[in-house]
């Protein structure tokens, strides 16, 4: 029964696929709004794949036909292969960037047809990026692992010129940087192998401060105030003989707001649970809300709350490891998209789920270990 | 997916139910074995009644003899090889199973690298190797721990023949490749020795289209360097009439670049594997029938390093093996016997030494009712601290159904169990490894036929088997916290299929030909989760549905024509069959002309591989390499 409505939907999508490249076709001379395949009223998904096997994969979910299609950068380059560890996708305009942590670069596409257009070369360990406008970029790259001691080096932030795809000058910041956000004129990256937050100005591409918050800062938000919100991992012990996490030599989690007018904390919510790290800070659609992925459950954050939420919003009990890999909100919906990564052998899902009560509405079948959206 | 219906236990009943009473010269291959052995000691296929064993034959041992025991496997059985690009790390999947589920022996011990419970066939060179038997199908009975999928038996060089013998042979070889080889032995009326080792050096330098960069340019594979060398040392002794000495010395060594896939980064990947295997080996014989004992150290080394690793595994394992056989007549053989394995572990990753002790007790009986029946009755418990491996027991028959002018056709059945005690890596590795994990156990029903046909000189023989297994409490790595992979005891997987082969040979004149054409049809599904949402009846990921060979060896005079034809079919990258690899159909030819030269002979070759220039990969994203070609030079001192 299951492999006949997958057949069936793998059936529907081919149509609609072959349907929609003859709509399109006819459609080209239009030339009103964008067209494309992907350039429909859908989701792409960034799909990692399993690291060292260069099977990242993208996935478009398409609300009108209500079916997903997977490989898609497949269907559309290959025999070109996208690459190793999809970590982050970012769209500006009609491209789109797929961030390919393993494969040292950042693979250029067309946002609307997928069309591999170009690569960002050179890169080390890139994380995430972010553009400041159709001239300019930002990604952070790790950098100097040291295998003998499991530590890095400061990492830093590569500026691309994204009319050359080039990278034209690197910024040292701390270890590890992660996240990057452009508030006001500044970029602001998490290191999350110390305990800063890296404020650059994008005018001048120099560091101008950085802001000290508690250890580990992962990921970064901005809510409707202009706030800047920092989740801090904290530091996890690890028992040194069966290398199971020490509650009590770990230090918490927490949740910082920063003041972008004056680059300082202005409070910092700490959790009461020492181990688990959050992570994965997501606004909802009019930014008075963040989601964030804490114990393998999604919670939601009230901007203007001085205390954590005491529940969970979507608490799936006893769940697979990597069931929050991603996590996205849809600006429309605002429905909570989730990436459910099984493990790194099969395919992954995605998981929405209703943003008032939590509940799971539905699942589709996506690549492997799914961890980011990009909204159409 | 077909499903396949299994009459065996009925088939099974009526072998046993009918005792045959006509007298016919039994033609079974394990008779054969039984009779051309030396004084002691039989090869323990003979307690394998109803079960496949395949032997691979000399003439290609010796034309691949620069190759590696994974070239062979892949060429002519049915055994799938997941060759981790041109630098070879080469790990087997038999009827559908892992690469911890094939158990490699050597003169009758485990040489399985005890860390990851497997052997890497592509470290084995041909070369070092006197005889090659493929066990299909479970037989835990027989070899022990890891015979779920089967068994790959080698044996060290016999010698027959007294005198002195040498052999040196020089290959040249696209991408860059040199192989040397040299053996010398010497046979006197109590003792022999014999002496050889080789050396190999390949480039792999081939040029490939880099799909993992905009506009796929070409480009040589940088990353695929191989340098590997060895030697072997075989001293027998025939201390008196019934009593003879063995002593066995093989040492490999092997230093690879581990080639990244398209798009991924290249960490400069490179292993280095060093074992080393000593065994000695006392045969005895005595009215209480023959005693043998067995003692062997091995070292087994490895070292992974990349840009971000650094990890080295050291592991001294210590096994005394000692049987006793006692065979009356040809009617009944009973063999007892014994194992003791002691491990020394000083790996990275456990971050302390780790020590282990197993032992397995063993009792095989081989019972010929008539000359046309042949049964075996074998089990096997195995002892762990901690463990409960279940007892492996084998019921076996092979009854010459119908025998008919020149026909002769068997019928074969067979019950096996198998087990796999969990690897030190599963077990100890930190973090992840499971000290709670329980062996896996298997279960194997076979049946098949087997026809043999003979008309003056042209002999053909051919095999039919279908098969189903089923294996408790797999072991898989699962990511079961957002910071390590532990091994869980997950599924129950069922492997079933199809095995088909035939071999036909002639002489006509100075014409010497033989063909053979193998299929084999493999489905193996998990068919069972005890927690989470695994991947339930989908096709395995890396395990092909069809295999399919077909082999000749055409000798005229001083020519010999050797070609090759391997056909893989299409392989599911992902437990989910969401993506898969499409088939790919390999030609190998290889050419020989003898040259006498006084008493001795030089024997000049040209071999190709990939002889279409087919671009393949066997995993995901690793390309293979284009067409290649060897010239080698032999010269031999008979």
């Amino acid at each position: 029964m299951k492999k006949i409505t997958r057949f069936r939907s793998y059936f529907l999508s081919a149509v609609f696929v072959f349907g929609a490249v003859a709509l399109n076709s006819c459609s080209d001379d239009n030339n009103n709004g964008p067209t494309g395949e992907y350039a429909r009223n859908g989701v792409l998904i960034s799909n990692e794949g399993a690291f060292t096997k260069s099977n990242a994969s993208v996935s478009f979910y398409s609300h009108d036909s209500k079916t997903v299609e997977n490989e898609s950068f497949k269907k559309v380059n290959a025999p070109l292969v996208l690459g190793d560890v999809l970590q982050h996708m970012a769209q500006q305009g009609e491209r789109l960037y797929l961030v390919m942590n393993n494969s040292g670069k950042v693979v250029v596409t067309n946002a609307n047809t997928l069309k591999a257009e170009g690569e960002i070369a050179g890169l080390e360990a890139p994380r995430y990026f972010t553009v400041l406008n159709d001239d300019k970029a930002y990604v952070t790259e790790w950098l100097g692992y040291d295998p003998a001691t499991y530590a890095y080096s400061n990492g830093r932030v590569a500026v691309v010129d994204l009319k050359t795809n080039t990278v034209t000058k690197t910024i040292t910041v701390g270890v590890q940087p992660e996240q990057l956000v452009i508030a006001g004129g500044k970029l602001y990256v998490a290191n999350s192998g110390g305990k800063t937050v890296t404020v650059i100005n994008t005018a001048t591409d120099a560091i101008e401060t950085s802001i000290t918050v508690n250890d580990g800062p992962n990921s970064l938000a901005l809510d409707r105030n202009n706030v800047l919100w920092v989740s801090s991992q904290g530091v996890k012990a690890y028992d040194p003989v069966d290398w199971s996490v020490s509650e009590e030599n770990s230090t918490p989690g927490s949740l910082a707001k920063i003041n972008t007018g004056s680059n300082t904390v202005a409070s910092t919510l700490t959790f009461s649970q020492n181990a688990p790290a959050p992570g994965k800070l997501t606004p909802n659609p009019n930014g008075d809300k963040l989601y964030y992925v804490f114990n393998n459950k999604v919670w939601m954050q009230d901007v203007n709350a001085s205390t954590l939420a005491t529940k969970p919003l979507i608490d799936r009990g006893t769940y697979v490891a990597y069931g929050f890999n991603g996590l996205g909100v849809e600006p429309a919906s605002g429905t909570i998209y989730a990436g459910k990564a099984t493990d790194y052998a099969s395919n992954g899902w995605v998981v929405r789920y209703n943003p008032q009560s939590g509940a799971a509405v539905d699942s589709f079948r996506v690549g492997i270990a799914p961890n980011g959206f990009v909204f159409r | 997916m077909a499903k396949f219906h299994f009459h065996f236990l009925s088939c099974l009943a009526l072998s046993l139910g009918i005792a045959p009473t006509a007298v016919a010269q039994q033609q079974d291959t394990t008779l054969y074995h039984l009779r051309t052995v030396e004084v002691f000691g039989k090869p323990a296929e003979v307690f394998a009644s109803g079960s496949r064993v395949t032997t691979l034959d000399s003439t290609f041992l010796r034309t691949y003899t620069s190759g590696s025991l994974a070239d062979a496997l892949q060429a002519r059985t049915p055994v799938f090889l997941k060759t981790n690009g041109p630098s070879g790390i080469s790990t087997p999947s038999f009827r559908g199973t892992s690469a911890t589920h094939t158990a490699v022996l050597w003169n009758g011990l485990n040489i399985s690298q005890p860390a990851l419970g497997q052997s890497d066939m592509s470290l084995l060179p041909l070369s070092s190797i006197g005889s090659i038997a493929v066990q299909h199908g479970a037989a835990g009975a027989t070899y022990g721990s890891g015979a779920i999928g089967g068994a790959v038996l080698l044996n060290s060089p016999t010698q027959l023949e007294p005198g002195f013998g040498a052999e040196a042979l020089q290959e040249v070889g696209s991408f860059g490749r040199y192989f040397s080889s040299a053996n010398a032995r010497y046979s006197g009326r109590k003792m022999s020795v014999a002496l050889g080792g080789y050396y190999l050096a390949a480039e792999n330098d081939f040029s490939f289209r880099d799909y993992g960069r905009i506009g796929g340019p070409t480009r040589r594979q940088d990353q695929a360097q191989v340098a590997q060398h060895g030697f072997t040392q075989d001293v027998r002794w025939q201390l008196s009439q019934n009593t003879r000495l063995a002593l066995h010395g093989w040492y490999t060594y092997a230093n690879r670049e581990v080639p990244p896939a398209l798009g991924a980064a290249n960490t400069n990947a490179g292993q280095v594997d060093r074992n080393l295997r000593l065994m000695t080996e006392l045969n005895h014989g005595s009215n209480w029938g023959e005693t043998s004992l067995k003692a062997a150290v091995f070292n087994d080394y490895l070292l992974f390093t990349d840009n971000s690793n650094h990890s080295t595994t050291d592991i001294n394992t210590y096994q005394l093996q000692a049987e006793q056989t006692y065979t009356y007549a040809r009617r009944w053989s009973l063999r007892g016997g014994l194992n003791l394995q002691h491990f020394e572990a000083d790996v990275q990753g456990y971050g302390k030494q780790v020590t282990e002790d197993r032992a397995s007790a063993f009792l095989l009986f081989r019972y010929d009712p008539s000359k046309r029946l042949d049964l075996s009755l074998n089990l096997r418990q195995a002892f762990v601290k901690g463990y409960n491996p279940a007892p492996a027991p084998t019921l076996g028959a092979n009854w010459l159904l119908l025998e008919h002018d020149q026909h002769q056709l068997y019928l074969k059945g067979n019950v096996s169990g198998s087990y796999r005690v969990p690897t030190l890596n599963e077990r100890f590795w930190q973090p992840g490894g499971n000290p709670d994990i329980k062996p896996e156990q298997g279960w194997s029903f076979e049946t098949g036929l087997r026809h043999h046909y003979t008309l003056g000189t042209v002999q053909l023989e051919s095999e039919l088997s279908v098969y189903r297994m089923l294996v408790d409490n797999w072991i898989q790595w699962m990511p079961v916290t957002s910071s390590y992979w532990s091994p869980r005891n997950l599924q129950k997987v069922r492997a079933q299929g199809i095995e088909l082969s035939s071999r036909a040979t002639t002489t006509r004149g100075d014409w010497q030909l033989a063909a053979t054409g193998a299929y084999t049809y493999t489905a193996s599904e998990q068919v069972k989760a005890y927690e989470g949402s695994q991947e339930l009846n989908q096709q395995l990921a890396h395990v092909p549905l069809h295999k399919a060979q077909l082999g000749t060896d055409i000798s005229f005079r001083t020519w010999t024509l050797l070609g090759n034809l391997t056909h893989t079919g299409l392989r599911y990258t992902d437990n989910s069959n969401a993506s898969s690899l499409p088939g790919y159909t390999l030609l190998s030819l290889a050419l020989h002309k003898k040259f006498s030269l006084a008493q001795n002979q030089f024997v000049a070759s040209v071999r190709s591989g990939n002889v279409t220039n087919r671009a393949y990969t066997v995993l995901e994203n690793v390309p293979m390499p284009p067409r290649s070609l060897a010239v080698s030079l032999r010269f031999v001192i008979p």
